[in-house]
Formats: C-alpha cells, sequence, structure tokens
C-alpha cells in the first residue's frame, strides 16, 4: 500500500514545486538555435540566387540564339516560299489558256471527235429513242481546229496535244472576211466544209473488248 | 522604461510606413512615366524610332478580284507582273565584275543591253537606245522605263542576270484564260490596271482591291525581326463577280456566229441566248469581238458590245409583239381576220407593201405571221389605238435601257405617240420606225415565252466580296405585260410560222417544238440619213421547247451578202437553239404542234 501512496506524494509534490528557475533555461535555449537556423538559410538563398542569376542569364543567352536562329530559319524559308511562289506563279502563266474551250475543242477535232447536232435521248422506263435518232455526222457542226475564230492570245502558236503539228488558228479576230467574189463563200444550206482531218463513222460499232 | 518600450516598438513600424511610402511614390512615378511614353507621347517616339530607320514597311498587295461564269469557271483572273526599271547612269557605265584571282573585267552597256533584250523580247539596239537617250538628256539621270508589265518568267530571268541597276516594282496584271470567250462582255483593263471597258468597268467597285500595310522592326542587313510585324492597314482583295453566262456554251456560240458571218460575207454577228423563265443572259456571242489579253489586236469598233450599244430596225420580228397586245387588249381574237394584198395604200396615204406579191387572202392573225405580211399586221394595227400600242411597247421593254445597264448601252428609240405620223403608225407595227437593241428586243420575246411575265433581264448573279457577303445580286421580280392566255395564243402562233413557214425545214429539230419569227430590218444610211440601199440587218429570233419554254435563242447578222433575207440567219439559229438543247439536257416535247389555219 505504501507504493500507491509514495506516488501520490511525489505528485503533489512536483504540483506545489516552484517554477521560475525553469523559464529562465528555456529562454536560452530558444535564442540560441533561432540564430543557428537564420545563418544556415541566408547562405543558401545566396547560392540560390546566384544560381538562379546564372540559370537567367544562361536561359535568355540560349533563348536568345534560339530566336536568332529561328528568325534566320524563317528568313530563309520566307525566301524559299517566295522562290516556290515565283515559280507557281511562272507554271501557272505556262499553262494559262489550255483549258480554255478554244484549245480543248481544237484537241478533240484533232483526234476525229464531231461536235453532233441532234440529241437523241433513250427513255429509261420504256426504252423509247426520241430525238433525232440517227448517228452522228462525219462533219462537225462547228470547226474548231480548221477554222478557229475565237481568239485567245494565251495558247497563239502553242502546239495541239493531240496534232503537234498544229496549233488553234490565230485568227484575227477583228478582220471579218470580206465578201469578195474571189473567196467563194460556202453555199447556204450546203453541208459545212470542213478541213480537219475527221475519220468516217465507224459502221458496225466501237471496238470493244470482248467481257464476259 | 515605459517611453523607452513605445519608441522601440514604434519606429520599426514607422520605417515599413516611410518605405513603403518611397516605394509606392516610386511606382506611382514609373507608371506616370509610363502613360507617358505608351498613349500620351506613343505617337512621337513612334516617329522617332521610325526617323532612325529601325522601322520599315512594305506594301501589302491585294489582288483584283476574279469574273467567274455561271459554273465558277474563271474568265478573268488577277496575275502578277512587274516593270522592268533601269538607272541608266549607272547602267551606261556597266558592270565591272572582279573573279577570284582579283582581276577585274568589265562587261560594257551595249553587252549587258543584249542580254535584257534576250530576256524581254525587245531588239538589242532598242533596249540599248533607251538608256542612251536618258544619260543624253540628262546625265545624272536614275529612271527610265525598260519594259512594262513582263511575265514573272521574265523577271526572275532578269534578277538571275544579277544587275544592279534594274528595279522591278511589281504591277497588277489580269488575265483572260479563255481569250475571246465573252470578250464583248467581260471588257478589259489597261496596263495601268484601270478597268477600261465592259464589265470590269461597270463592276469595278465589286472588283477593286484595296492595299494593305504592314509596319515591321529590321536589323541592319534588312532581317525582319520576329514578332514586330503589325498589319498597320489590312488588305482587302476585290471581290468574286459571278455572271450568268456558261463559257463552254459561249465558246460554241461565238466560234458558230463568226463562221457564219464569214460564210454569209456579213458585216459582224450576234447569238444571244436567254433562260426563258429567270432572264438569265447564258450566252452572248458577237463577231467580230476582242480577246481582253491583247484589245489592241481588234479595231477600236469592235472592242465593245455592239449587242447592247447599236439599236437597229427590228423588222418582222416586231409582228408578233403587234399581235400580242392586239390579242391582250380585247381589240381582236385569234379567228379575227383581214383581207390584205401584196402591196396596199392604207389610211389615205401610207404606202405598205410585202416582201412578196400576191392577191387579196384573208389572213388570220396566224396566217400574218407565218407569211410575215407587213399589209396584214397593218390591217391587225389599224384595230388597236396607237396610245395602247405605245404603252404595251413601253411595257415590254421598248425605248428604254434594260436593267442590265452595261456601259454604253442604248435604249433604242420608241419616239412618242404623238409623233406618229400615218406612215409612222403602220410602221411600228412590223417593226419599222423605230429601232431597238438585242436585249430589249429577247427580252420582249421571253415575256412571250414566260407566260406574259417579263424577267430583268441579269448577266450578273452576284458579287461574293473577300470576307463572304453578297451584294450586287440583281432584282428577279417580274412584271405582267400580257395574260398568260395571250403569251400561249402568240407562242402557237409561233410554232406555226416554225412548221408552216418556208423555212420550216431549215429550222427543225427533231423531237422539240419550237416556236421562231425572223425579221429583216432596213439599215440607215449614217452618213446620208436614208436607207441604205440594198443592206439588211436580219434576225431569227425563237424559243423551244415550245410547249413549256425554257430558252430564247436570237440570232442577228449584219448585212449578209450571200443571202440577204433572213434565211441566212436560219441554219446558225437552228445549230445554236440544238447546242443550247443539249448543254441543258432540255427533255424533248413530245407532241407536235397543233396545226391553226392560215387563212380565214
Amino acid at each position: 500500500m505504501s507504493a500507491p501512496q509514495a506516488i501520490d506524494l511525489r505528485v503533489g509534490q512536483t504540483d506545489f514545486e516552484p517554477d521560475f528557475p525553469t523559464p529562465v533555461r528555456e529562454r536560452r535555449l530558444t535564442v540560441v538555435p533561432a540564430t543557428a537556423r537564420r545563418r544556415a538559410p541566408r547562405r543558401l538563398f545566396g547560392v540560390v540566387a546566384v544560381l538562379g542569376a546564372l540559370t537567367i542569364v544562361v536561359v535568355q543567352m540560349s533563348l536568345g540564339i534560339l530566336t536568332t536562329q529561328s528568325s534566320f530559319e524563317i528568313s530563309s524559308l520566307t525566301q524559299q516560299q517566295r522562290d516556290l511562289t515565283y515559280q507557281k506563279q511562272i507554271l501557272s502563266d505556262e499553262s494559262a489558256g489550255l483549258s480554255s474551250p478554244q484549245y480543248l475543242a481544237a484537241n478533240a477535232a484533232a483526234l476525229g471527235m464531231v461536235i453532233d447536232e441532234s440529241p437523241t435521248y433513250l427513255r429509261l422506263s420504256d426504252g423509247a429513242v426520241i430525238g433525232s435518232d440517227k448517228p452522228a455526222d462525219a462533219a462537225s457542226s462547228v470547226d474548231a481546229k480548221g477554222r478557229g475564230s475565237v481568239s485567245n492570245a494565251l495558247i497563239s502558236g502553242v502546239p495541239l496535244v493531240t496534232d503537234p503539228a498544229a496549233s488553234t488558228t490565230e485568227n484575227g479576230a477583228a478582220t471579218p472576211a470580206p465578201a469578195s467574189p474571189a473567196a467563194p463563200a460556202p453555199v447556204e444550206g450546203a453541208a459545212p466544209t470542213t478541213q480537219s482531218a475527221t475519220p468516217p463513222p465507224i459502221s458496225d460499232g466501237l471496238p470493244t473488248p470482248a467481257t464476259r | 522604461m515605459r517611453a523607452m518600450t513605445t519608441t522601440t516598438s514604434r519606429s520599426p513600424r514607422r520605417r515599413t510606413v516611410v518605405a513603403l511610402a518611397v516605394v509606392l511614390i516610386v511606382i506611382i512615378a514609373f507608371v506616370v512615366r509610363l502613360v507617358d511614353i505608351q498613349v500620351v507621347n506613343a505617337r512621337d517616339h513612334v516617329d522617332d524610332s521610325l526617323s532612325m530607320g529601325l522601322q520599315n514597311s512594305r506594301v501589302e498587295y491585294a489582288s483584283r478580284g476574279s469574273i467567274v461564269d455561271d459554273n465558277g469557271v474563271p474568265l478573268a483572273t488577277s496575275v502578277n507582273r512587274y516593270d522592268v526599271q533601269i538607272d541608266p547612269m549607272l547602267a551606261a557605265k556597266g558592270v565591272t565584275t572582279r573573279d577570284d584571282d582579283g582581276d577585274e573585267t568589265t562587261t560594257a552597256w551595249p553587252d549587258l543591253a543584249t542580254q535584257i533584250a534576250a530576256v524581254t523580247g525587245q531588239s538589242a539596239a532598242d533596249v540599248q537606245k533607251i538608256v542612251e537617250d536618258a544619260v543624253a538628256d540628262d546625265p545624272d539621270s536614275r529612271y527610265a522605263m525598260i519594259a512594262k508589265s513582263v511575265s514573272t518568267e521574265q523577271y526572275r530571268a532578269l534578277v538571275d542576270l544579277g544587275l544592279p541597276f534594274l528595279s522591278f516594282p511589281p504591277q497588277a496584271g489580269r488575265m483572260y484564260p479563255d481569250g475571246a470567250v465573252a470578250g464583248n462582255l467581260l471588257g478589259f483593263v489597261g496596263s495601268d490596271g484601270q478597268a477600261l471597258a465592259g464589265l470590269e468597268s461597270a463592276d469595278n467597285d465589286c472588283l477593286a482591291s484595296t492595299n494593305g500595310k504592314v509596319v515591321f522592326q529590321q536589323s541592319r542587313d534588312g532581317v525582319v525581326l520576329p514578332g514586330t510585324e503589325v498589319v498597320t492597314q489590312p488588305a482587302v482583295d476585290g471581290g468574286t463577280l459571278k455572271l450568268t453566262i456558261d463559257r463552254d456554251l459561249q465558246w460554241y456560240l461565238q466560234q458558230l456566229i463568226a463562221e457564219q458571218v464569214q460564210n454569209t460575207g456579213s458585216l459582224r454577228g450576234t447569238i444571244t441566248v436567254v433562260e426563258a423563265k429567270t432572264g438569265k443572259i447564258r450566252a452572248l456571242a458577237e463577231y467580230p469581238t476582242v480577246d481582253p489579253n491583247d484589245p489592241t489586236a481588234t479595231a477600236p469598233d469592235d472592242r465593245g458590245s455592239r449587242a447592247f450599244s447599236s439599236p437597229f430596225e427590228p423588222g418582222s420580228t416586231f409582228k408578233a409583239l403587234t399581235t400580242a397586245i392586239g390579242l391582250d387588249s380585247g381589240s381582236y381574237t385569234p379567228q379575227t381576220t383581214v383581207t390584205a394584198s401584196g402591196r396596199e395604200v392604207l389610211g389615205g396615204d401610207a404606202r405598205v407593201s410585202d416582201a412578196f406579191s400576191h392577191g387579196p387572202n384573208v389572213y388570220t392573225p396566224t396566217g400574218v405571221l407565218i407569211d410575215s405580211s407587213n399589209v396584214g399586221i397593218s390591217k391587225f394595227a389599224e384595230k388597236i389605238p396607237a396610245q395602247t400600242r405605245f404603252d404595251y411597247l413601253q411595257k415590254f421593254g421598248m425605248g428604254s435601257v434594260s436593267s442590265i445597264g452595261f456601259p454604253g448601252e442604248s435604249g433604242g428609240i420608241l419616239h412618242p405617240v404623238q409623233d406618229w405620223d400615218k406612215q409612222t403608225f403602220y410602221n411600228t407595227a412590223f417593226g419599222q420606225g423605230l429601232s431597238v437593241t438585242v436585249p430589249q428586243l429577247v427580252g420582249a420575246y421571253q415575256t412571250i415565252a414566260n407566260g406574259g411575265l417579263k424577267k430583268p433581264l441579269s448577266i450578273v448573279e452576284g458579287c461574293t466580296a473577300a470576307d463572304g457577303t453578297v451584294t450586287d445580286v440583281p432584282s428577279t421580280e417580274g412584271t405582267q405585260v400580257v395574260s398568260t392566255d395571250t403569251a400561249r395564243e402568240v407562242s402557237l402562233m409561233l410554232e406555226n410560222v416554225a412548221t408552216q413557214g418556208e423555212l420550216a425545214s431549215k429550222i427543225a429539230i427533231p423531237g422539240y417544238r419550237i416556236a421562231i419569227k425572223t425579221g429583216t430590218g432596213e439599215k440607215v444610211d449614217e452618213n446620208t440619213g436614208a436607207y441604205k440601199p440594198d443592206a439588211y440587218f436580219t434576225t431569227m429570233i425563237g424559243f423551244a421547247p415550245a410547249d413549256d419554254p425554257q430558252y430564247v435563242v436570237a440570232v442577228n447578222l449584219d448585212e449578209p451578202r450571200t443571202v440577204k433575207s433572213s434565211a441566212a440567219t436560219a441554219p446558225a439559229f437552228q445549230k445554236a437553239l440544238t447546242q443550247v438543247l443539249k448543254s441543258y439536257r432540255v427533255i424533248p416535247s413530245g407532241t407536235t404542234t397543233p396545226e391553226l389555219p392560215k387563212f380565214g
């Protein structure tokens, strides 16, 4: 029973002990670590700051180098783009007029193609043939190659793709044919005279491969 | 002890306040200065930097808009061209080059001139002379023009010569890929890019572009500093002008009319195609006409569109209008008859005669149209009050410029009714004593083909600006000129002209019902003011398929020689109408024309 009593006494003793020596000791201890703690970060901050400054300088320099480099790169690419633009312009100048109807028609005429007079329609519902019901004439309704009369300065003298020996007629659109008796104009209603070498129509259909 | 405590605790606080105040004052000072630099005096500083040559600017070229056809195929586009300028003072000295060994070689100006001439296609002597003349005028001359509007290929070749005294200011060029196709309508631009004729000029507001300006900073060797480019004025490209024209059809008809003009020895000719239900002009072919790529190759008189600018006496094509007016005003019916001989004196002193002599015929209106009897139509016209006829003609569009408003378009001549004497009263019934343009006549037939509803003719579909907004869309609001019944009756009569007339076999198109009327107008000699002997302006106009008209086609020939009557136009009309029906896949009629009685 004595042991619990002794514990109780000690507890009571500590409760009534004077407490002023303890705060003095504590103040001394707190001041020292505080100064020690402050010193170490100052040095670290210095190192970090210097390193940071250096990093900034290095980064800025390399960024500067990269920017300059890319500005030269941009400059050379711009030059390249300009050259390509010139090339594109030159090519489009060269090909201008090749898609014009008079050039296409003259090329087609050189292949022996004709512009048919009357259309013929096949009605799908009952198979009825509506229209002229005749094969195309051997002669074209207009002569795009021999008498090309719609001038185009862009293709004057340009050889036909389908007949390199010929080109679209360079016709002086400004000078209508004079009505001189020496130049006999084709008689009205007569079959139009065509100089184009139009082959005769194929009588027994186009040659087709045999398929199964 | 108490006082000390307060000072020690207050002094750091005061210091902080003072420090903050100083910092704040400095910040405010900086802000004030910043605003002063960046906002208040910004302009001055920018100007200062400009004067130091750190900043440069360049023109951002905008291109003139394209003109495209109904399917969007370009008919006129912008291309880059370059002028070739020279510094004569430097050029005359020749070029000195130094090779690797340091030896100098000088190429004299005449040799350089030969090199330049070989590229530009001029003669060496010409190029040489330009510089020599400039130097002779002024030994310190720094500017002369060698060539204008050279192509990019030539420009690059000249740059490759490496001559320091050449400069190449860019120019806006214009190219017409299809040449003379629709050249009469498109017009052309001058070498300075100024629109001179046709739609180029009429719709310049749509097509014109605005150049922009870019300001940038540059290094000493001219490299643009990245991120310093500022667009101070944006470049705005011109709008795209869309036409109602179909370029393939236009080409075919131009080729066709050219051949027909040559075959008949005519002065010129026109073929016009108008969509009956909308009034859209699908083709307006003329010969001779201009290639806008090279306008100077064409005579000045042939560079425009005579279809719009030169009115003509329509002749018998007008009889259909007189008939429509008579029927619509209730003056007579399709069954009414008149007795007409080949030559008669009407109204006391007006002489009217037909193209062929015949005894008294009892004509229906259909018969008058089939035989194209001047006496017959005059007798029908007697039944209509003159004022009524005049009012109707105005509603048909005679005497006023069409809705297109083409540059130089004429409104034709329709004299006021009080100025009509007895002879004019009869002559106007068969298309004499007045004049019309091709679009006016085609517009009147479009009215008949479209059930009496006249649609305003149009050649422009609209203008699409660079930002996508569409403007200049023409009005589509029509006016009912004659009743649907009248239009149908006249259409049926014109069909009978096609089947019973003397040209029936020449104009027939298998499978289609077509309506036509021919006309031969006399020509006034511009010098004497009298009718030109033996010179006619022939017309054939019609539409198909007549049971549901889709397209109106008109062919005109000016002074045909081999055949002088309207028969001269028949082959071209037949081919033109066939091509139109084929191009637009118009379904054949499937019925035949009901025959109307010619005589009562």
